[in-house]
Order: structure tokens, then sequence, then C-alpha cells
């Protein structure tokens, strides 16, 4: 029997109603758990997209910190993208300590090897005193790579025990017609907080927060007396850990700043109009008011897309008590500047938002690790924070 | 220094200050301004940001005039002035993470005008 306030814990009664214990935020141990079984085995999402990279000897540099690991991404002159580990094969220097650049290859700094844009060992100096160099052995270490609907992901498994595309199991019908490629990058943030990155993440895993946590941000969206907790009306949760969240937004005044931004283009707050088939891989025909779906890919990443725009975010662990979040945010490239200011404001208010929703971790990262509660209590509405502790503990067994 | 920008938005001039050309830029601008500045600088703003995108709109944004920049520049810095007068009756965010754990990067309308 389904109940009207409480409709997802019937349709997913594996997942329990009890109290969800707080030990795997808090326990150092279980992190490192979390890293053998969960994080060196997961496809990352590099938050870069393939045109991110688009001419011969384009290349971005990515540090895996929870894997001590530092990835270079780089399409070579066969124009196939590569990831290759940001390490040189003569004495395991660093190779590349730019961010991001454009090069026929990577020389190394502390005597001179030189690998072409591929990964191979092209050139040795002072190479006849070495005794027996195998170079072509002697390229740099692979690491997997993919794309799914032009998004960067690698895997460092020697074999990866799940493609790409079948981990991502129901977006491959759910979130794949999304117009991606008719975006391009706004904006990139990157934040750094002292928590788990489980309760970073919970901060944004509901929307029960947000009559809250936001009451300044967007207090024009949550004035709707019959729906003051945007109760969400869809919650999607599938046995890999991934997870897609409906959020609407009732029918609101606009501020006279958001008039002029909506009258320029799409804004954050202000979407869903227009017909059904505007936004094809989203939820919108089915949610009253929708704004946007939050897309998580089991266990970190996600892809949320909204009316006109999406952003792509990543809760990137780095200790037990570590988090680095990073936000990039996609629209339509301007052609007008028109476009463009509207845009501006739409990516002031997710940041600013994000730095609300960044505030509660660190604070509540400390008041769980003083031991003075167990376990934490979820709503029907949290049901998603339920079910990737369900997930993390399961994979960590 | 403080050439007049261009017509009819001269009048502006004395604002040309806040004409930066990155958000990084434009944010710690914003949080390390006084509500009153910031007040004063969006009361002025709010009514001519339509113009300004009108009279901006005359070109492709890939072909705008390095004169008229400083224009588009302070369009973006009022949206960053708008959330502390319409919502935070701040200069930064309250209750948040602050500034100082944030990088900023620019997404690629940012490196088209600023090339």
């Amino acid at each position: 029997m389904n109940n009207s306030t409480r409709p997802f814990a019937d349709i997913y009664p594996e997942i329990g109603t009890g109290p969800v214990s707080t030990a795997p935020a808090v326990d150092p141990a279980f992190f490192e758990r979390e890293r053998e079984k969960i994080f060196r085995k997961m496809w990352v999402n590099m938050i870069l997209r393939e045109e991110d990279l688009p001419n011969p000897g384009d290349y971005f540099v990515r540090d895996i910190e929870v894997l001590d690991a530092s990835v270079i991404v780089v399409r070579g002159d066969d124009g196939k993208l590569r990831a290759l580990h940001n390490v040189c094969t003569h004495r395991g220097n660093r190779l590349v300590r730019d961010e991001s650049g454009s090069c026929n290859g990577f020389q190394c700094d502390f005597h001179g090897w030189v690998f072409n844009n591929q990964g191979e060992l092209a050139f040795v100096t002072d190479e006849q005193r070495f005794h027996h160099l195998d170079k072509p052995s002697l390229g740099l270490a692979k690491v997997h790579l993919d794309t799914w609907r032009g998004f960067i992901f690698v895997n460092f498994e020697e074999t990866p025990s799940q493609s790409l595309e079948a981990s991502m199991a129901d977006f491959n019908q759910d979130l794949k017609p999304f117009p991606f490629e008719n975006m391009v990058l706004a904006g990139r943030y990157r934040y750094e907080t002292n928590a788990n990155w489980k309760t970073t993440m919970n901060a944004f895993q509901e929307s029960y927060h947000a009559a809250f946590v936001h009451k300044r941000s967007v207090r024009q969206c949550l004035e709707d007396d019959g729906d003051p907790y945007l109760a969400s009306q869809r919650i999607k949760l599938q046995p890999n850990g991934n997870q897609s969240i409906s959020v609407h937004v009732p029918p609101h005044d606009l501020t006279p700043t958001e008039m002029i931004a909506y009258g320029m283009g799409a804004t954050f707050t202000q979407g869903g109009d227009g017909n059904v088939n505007s936004f094809p891989g989203t939820a919108q025909a089915q949610i009253e008011n929708w704004a946007f779906d939050l897309n998580i890919m089991f266990p970190f990443s996600r892809i949320n897309v909204g009316a006109g725009w999406y952003y792509v975010d990543a809760f990137w662990p780095v200790a037990h008590d570590r988090t680095v979040y990073e936000l990039a945010f996609y629209f339509p490239m301007p052609t007008s500047a028109g476009a463009m200011i509207s845009q501006e404001y739409s990516k002031i208010v997710l940041r600013d938002l994000s730095r609300e929703d960044l505030f509660t971790n660190e604070v509540t990262h400390n008041a769980l690790r003083s031991g003075a509660i167990k376990s934490i209590q979820l709503s029907d509405q949290e049901i998603a924070v339920r079910h990737q502790y369900e997930k993390v503990t399961e994979f960590c067994r | 220094m403080n050439n007049p920008l261009p017509e009819p938005f001269a009048h502006l001039t004395p604002y040309r200050s806040w004409a930066l050309s990155t958000e990084d830029a434009r944010m710690r601008r914003r949080i390390s301004a006084s509500m009153s500045e910031i007040t004063d600088y969006y009361q002025t703003l709010l009514p001519e940001i339509d113009p300004i995108a009108k009279h901006l709109d005359q070109w492709p944004l890939a072909e705008l005039p390095a004169e008229q920049k400083p224009l588009l520049y302070l369009a973006m810095m009022f949206m960053e002035t708008a959330m502390c007068v319409e919502f935070f009756f701040d200069p930064d965010v309250p209750e948040a993470l602050g500034a100082e754990h944030i990088e900023l990067y620019a997404g690629r309308s940012e490196q088209l005008v600023n090339s």
C-alpha cells in the first residue's frame, strides 16, 4: 500500500526505515575500506568533456588524491583520448606540473626524458650510457579511459570489473537523451571542506534542508504554505548505488534582478516552462513545477540537469575528514552580451547556494566525531542518504 | 585611468573601478566592499542593465569592441551585488563556507571576451 506522505519506503522496502549508524562517516578505518573496495574500482568522472580537449596535444592534469594518483588526460596526434599516469618511467618524477595546456609531448624536468602526446617514450637524454633500455615498454603507464555522452571517465583497476556503460545503468535511458552537446562550460568552482565525503554530499541529496539552509538565498521559492519543505515527488534508487532525485520549485515572484536575467535566458530557479519535450533526458514530464534532476553516479559524482543548463559536480574524498567539492556549470554558449549577463546571475546563485550547503558539513562532521550520537534519523524524504549508507556499507563488507 | 565609458553610459564612469574582467575578481571585490557601497552600486545599475544589454547586443559577443567591454563587466558585477541586496543584506553569504576555501575558474565565454 502506498503511503502518500512516505511513499518511497514502500517502493524500496529493502532499505529499511530505522536509524543509520554514523560509523561510516567518522571511522578512519572505514575510509580505508572505501578506498580499496569502492574508490579504486569505480569509474571516476573527471568533470571534463571531450570538447574541452578539441585538438591533438590538448591535455588536462587531474590529481586523484584519495588514490595518490595524478593523471594526464591528453588527445594524441592520432586523435585518440588517453589517460596516463603523470609519472616519468625513468625514476618516477612527476612529469607535468601545469594544470592544462597543449603540447607535442612532455619533458621530465629531472633528467629530460621526453614522452610524445600518445604516451610513448620518444627521447632519452644521453641514452648511450644506459645498459638495456627497452624503450617501447617504457611509455607512460596507462589508466583506462572511456566516455559517456562526452563526459570523460577513468578507471584505475587493472581490468575494470564492469564497463562504464554498465555502471551508468538506468541513466542510459533516463539521462542519455539530454542535449549536453548544446552547452559549454560557463564556470568552474572548487571548494575545500574538512568533513567526510558522505557528510558533505548528504547536504546535496534532499530538498528538506532548503527551508533552513537556503532560507535567505532562495527565500522566494519557499513561500508556498502547502509545500514548505519542497517534498520530492520523484526519487529513483538503483541497485548499484546510482540515484536520481527531482527537485521542483513552486511558482514564485521573481526579484527585480531575476526578472532581468530571465528576460535574457534560462535561470537557475525559474525553469521547467515550455512544452514537456523541451528537455529530454529529464523528469520534466513527470513532475509538477519541475526545476531540475540530481543524478548521482555512485559513489560521489553527479550530472544534474535543468531547464536550459546542467552542472556536473563531485565530492572528491581526500581523507576521512577532508573533501574537495568541484562543480562545473554548463550553459549554451552565449552569442550576445545579454545572454552572458543572464548566465552570470545563475552562476552566482548556484555558487552562493553551494557555499550555504557546505557550511553545515564541517560542523556536523565534528559533532558526529564527538560520539554524542551513534546514529542519525532519516525521513522518507532523506531516503537517498539512507540508500547511500546502505550501499557503501554493502560494498565495503 | 578614468577614461569615460562609452555613450550613452558615460554617466556611469564613476563606477569604472567595478568593471572587473573575471568572475573571480568580481566575487572578491563584492565581499571586500561595504554594504553601503554595494547598495549604491545596485541601485544605480538596476535600471541600466537592460539598456546596457540592448546596447551591447549590437555586436556579436565574439566581436565586442574593447572599449565596450567595461559595460559588460559592470553588468556582471551588478549580478554579484544583487545577491547581497535582494537576499543576504550583507556583502558575503552569511552562514556559508568561507570564500578563502573557494577557487574560481573561467568558463568559455569569459575566456572568449578576455582573449
